[in-house]
């Protein structure tokens, strides 16, 4: 029997397997579901093992000698004391010392809010000066631009768009920052036409989430119809 | 004694409560019966897709990048043809690349399967594939995303180092022996940072990354409208983002930009640059080519039972109202 | 023994650092294995009143790290064998020197810790087998699966070690091995993968069909933004759309601005990127806040400490 053949059949019968669970729960579906959480987890001990700790962490470790081009590396024995660390996390299923599985959560929960501080301005310093638009027009020459603009010139229509981004900035931030109950009604007007403009954000993800889920059905029917039914079966 | 017959429900709740197997069933035999039609749809890429393909195409011959790739069978349509279509494009300019993950331990084997993939391609069609270690090589898994990038934007040659990739006939070499990073001491020594992502890694890169290299993205549909944020304050050159992404690539990689085709007409168009090639006559059709079509099929469903869903409750409040 | 050689600025052979294969490196590591272990003990005799301080420590001084690698003053392009002048350039030399040992750190501790999901599920499964409890039979299934994986991945990456390691990129130089794992990893897990998050397609539109109504302001508002965009995304659907009103408009016509590319792409750039972004900074500043409250171990958890 061909490889590829065996490989897509089986390919095939998993994925009809999980998709069984659209008709109802059932034993063809659990026994697919644990052939895939058998597979990934245990793919997952051999990449972390092979594409990460073994250079990383191993062969810092021990050191390597020299092979080929390879210059020989000293071993750093201090990253032993990774393992311990590392183990503490286990505790987590002690209920009389789960405390210690704070230790290792704690190095990489204080190395990653370290890191905000320029974290944040890499990411809203950029965004912060890219929302100051001009809302007022600089040349009243034609209301929208046209096809050969003034170099520097803000036209009407230009200073409505970036009037409107502004605004929308602005009362959407209002919307978030100001949840709690406000008597002053020019902020709580701008909340709640933040809440609406917010909408147009959720509709556009909501639009690009189901072409996003769509694709992947596509794509399964095109590995089931095409790749499999059509090439192998019918043999076109 | 007659037996009574239960109440026909009325239309608007009819229109509000269809079978869930009905729904299920419609939308399979739609996604499956345009994949046997084949047919060219009309597109127009967006302006964030032209961009990202110019930068592609702006850089110099021979030169090389840095891809991270943090995708896996998961988001196969989207993320996958995005791979694919930049993949191609860089190893028709014979440009070097190294991949890297830190989101899933599996993508860096699906990437080098894919490149492998690939490299079949390249043979059948009479072109030298790209030699692992000599013109793109592996660096391996990052578990922590947000270390590991971060590390890559202040010291690479630390964060990389002790890495091994596999030259042919030789044992396991380090990566910065290989032609692709000799050389290489900081992360602005490659002209492009490409993440090919279906998580938040995009966002990790920007946080940490910009302003050291152009940053360039591929992005499931989910994360297209984040990704836009960035691109509006030029944080990136461009994204591809979705299907949509992926058959904006690869129409630009069949017809390139402001590029007359046979019949003199120009099918991207762009005020912002001058004329870019495409590469006519080679494999440039991808999963964008094939799902395509299928996706406005699915999309047009969507929205028709949203509407009759809508109609139904509309019916049902008039009559509630008599 | 230096402690900055530990991390950074240090000759080839030292205290920290012993030749591959030596005696010496081994009695150290298993030394520190020891010293490892022990400390693990002496942590489960501590106090109740000395935890809290002890993560709150750990947790500072982790990000402290950063912190200081942001606002002291660190060398930029600094060149191979380049000494500091003085006690502030030294330590800046050392941040910058440490950085990829510390990065390094991270990713083997969240090595570790990816781990404690298997152990978890290999917890269950196991006890679920060996008591034969309800649906031990799928338990066996799981690890079998898991071994199996573990078997031919491993063997795939071994036989991958060698000189004739690139040869194996070619299918035609495949052993068993290769194949098994190819079968595992790219017939089944791939595939099962793409299944799995395939399978939300449709709840999204039997979702979409029951509870997308247009009953208030923001739903209409919603339902309108997201037929728009799903619009724009059928390239059909904006060519037919488009065509004629280029068609009428001619070059440079004011008519242009109706397109349906037009119009969404106005909507994307003037309010769907702005209500986003303005999202983001509100994230923002809690992620900010939230990063300082966790680096001073101010948020409260529940549990011991």
């Amino acid at each position: 029997m061909n490889y590829d053949f065996l490989r897509l059949t089986v390919g095939v019968l998993a994925t009809v397997g999980l998709y069984s669970v659209l008709y109802r729960e059932n034993k063809f579906y659990r026994f697919f579901e644990h052939i895939f959480l058998g597979l990934a987890s245990g793919w997952t001990l051999v990449a972390l093992w092979t594409e990460s700790l073994k250079s990383n962490w191993w062969d810092k470790m021990v050191g390597t000698a020299a092979e080929g081009t390879n210059a020989a590396a000293n071993g750093n024995w201090a990253y032993i004391l990774l393992l311990p660390i590392g183990l503490m996390g286990y505790f987590v299923f002690s209920k009389k010392h789960n405390w210690m599985s704070r230790i290792p959560i704690g190095i990489i929960l204080g190395l990653w809010s370290g890191q905000q501080i320029q974290v944040w301005w890499n990411t809203y310093g950029p965004q912060i000066n890219a929302s100051m638009k001009p809302i007022f027009p600089t040349t009243f020459s034609s209301f929208t631009v046209p096809a050969t603009p003034e170099a520097g010139a803000v036209y009407p229509s230009q200073a409505i768009t970036n009037f409107l981004f502004v605004l929308t900035v602005l009362s959407v931030l209002s919307y978030f920052l100001f949840s709690f109950d406000v008597k002053n009604r020019a902020i709580r007007n701008t909340s709640i036409l933040g809440r609406y403009l917010l909408m147009i954000g959720f509709g556009a993800i909501f639009g690009s989430t189901v072409m996003m889920r769509f694709t992947l059905l596509i794509d399964r029917m095109y590995f089931i119809w095409i790749e499999w039914f059509q090439t192998w079966i019918l043999r076109r | 004694m007659s037996v009574a017959q239960p109440a026909k429900r009325p239309l608007g709740e009819r229109l509000q409560s269809l079978p869930k197997f009905w729904i299920y069933s419609i939308l399979l035999v739609l996604t499956t019966i345009p994949l046997f039609v084949t047919v060219s749809v009309p597109n127009e890429p967006q302006e964030p897709a032209i961009d990202l393909y110019a930068s592609l195409m702006q850089l110099p011959e021979g030169g090389r990048v840095l891809i991270a790739s943090d995708w896996t069978g998961s988001t196969r349509g989207e993320s996958g043809g995005e791979f694919d279509a930049i993949i191609r494009i860089l190893m028709r300019k014979k440009i070097k690349f190294a991949i890297y993950s830190t989101a899933d331990p599996q993508a860096p084997l699906v990437a080098r399967d894919s490149i492998a993939r690939l490299n079949d391609e390249r043979r059948k069609a009479g072109l030298a594939p790209y030699e692992r270690f000599t013109d793109w090589v592996s660096v391996g898994y990052f578990p922590n995303s947000e270390g590991a990038t971060n590390g890559i934007a202040n010291d690479i040659r630390s964060v990389f180092g002790g890495r091994k990739d596999f030259p042919p006939g030789r044992p396991p070499t380090d990566i910065f022996q290989s032609p692709v990073l000799q050389g290489v001491r900081s992360v602005s020594d490659f002209p492009m940072l490409i993440v090919i992502t279906a998580s938040k890694t995009s966002n990790f890169t920007v946080e940490r990354v910009y302003g050291k290299t152009p940053l360039a993205f591929a992005v499931t549909g989910v994360m297209g409208p984040e990704t836009q944020v960035f691109y509006q304050s030029k944080q990136i050159v461009g994204f591809a983002g979705g299907l949509k992404g992926v058959y904006d690539l690869e129409t630009m990689m069949e017809h390139g930009i402001n590029n007359p085709g046979p019949d003199g007409k120009i099918v991207v168009p762009s005020s912002k640059y001058g004329q870019i090639p495409g590469f006519p006559g080679m494999p440039n059709k991808g999963k964008g080519t094939l799902y395509y079509p299928t996706l406005h099929v699915a999309l047009a469903l969507l929205i028709l039972t949203v509407i009759i869903g809508n109609v139904g409750m509309f019916l049902s409040k008039r009559a509630n109202q008599r | 023994m230096n402690p900055l050689h530990l991390l950074a600025q240090a000759p080839a052979t030292n205290f920290w650092a012993e030749p591959n294969g030596s005696t010496s490196l081994w009695v150290k590591i298993v030394v520190g294995l020891i010293f490892g272990i022990g400390l693990i003990f002496a942590l489960m005799a501590a106090p109740p009143q000395v935890r809290r301080p002890i993560v709150a420590g750990v947790t500072f001084l982790a990000g402290l790290f950063y912190v200081l690698f942001y606002l002291w003053p660190v060398p930029i392009d600094q060149k191979d064998g380049e000494l500091p002048r003085n006690a502030v350039e030294g330590v800046g030399f050392w941040l910058k020197d440490a950085l990829g040992v510390v990065v390094n750190f991270t990713n083997i501790l969240t090595g570790f810790m990816i781990g404690l999901g298997i152990y978890s599920l290999l917890r269950i499964h196991l006890r679920r087998f060996f008591k034969f409890q309800k649906d031990w039979g799928f338990s066996l299934t799981l690890l079998l699966s898991m071994l199996a994986m573990i078997f031919f991945g491993y063997a795939d990456w071994l036989s991958r070690l060698g000189e004739r390691g690139a040869l194996l990129d070619e299918r035609s130089n495949w052993t068993l091995v290769n194949y098994g794992r190819d079968f595992l990893f790219e017939g089944l897990l791939q595939q099962m993968d793409a299944a799995m998050f395939s399978i939300i397609a449709f709840f999204i539109l039997s979702a979409a069909y029951r509870a997308f109504r247009i009953r208030s302001v923001e739903a209409t508002i919603l339902l309108a933004t997201a037929l728009i965009v799903m619009l724009s995304l059928m390239g059909a659907v904006q060519y037919a759309i488009d065509t004629p009103i280029k068609q009428a408009a001619g070059p440079n016509g004011f008519l242009l601005n109706f397109q349906l590319s037009e119009i969404s792409q106005w909507i994307r750039n003037t309010f769907q990127t702005s209500s986003l972004r303005g999202i983001a900074f509100g994230v923002g500043i809690g992620a900010l806040a939230m990063g300082l409250r966790l680096w001073l171990s101010l948020e409260r958890t529940g549990g011991n400490g």
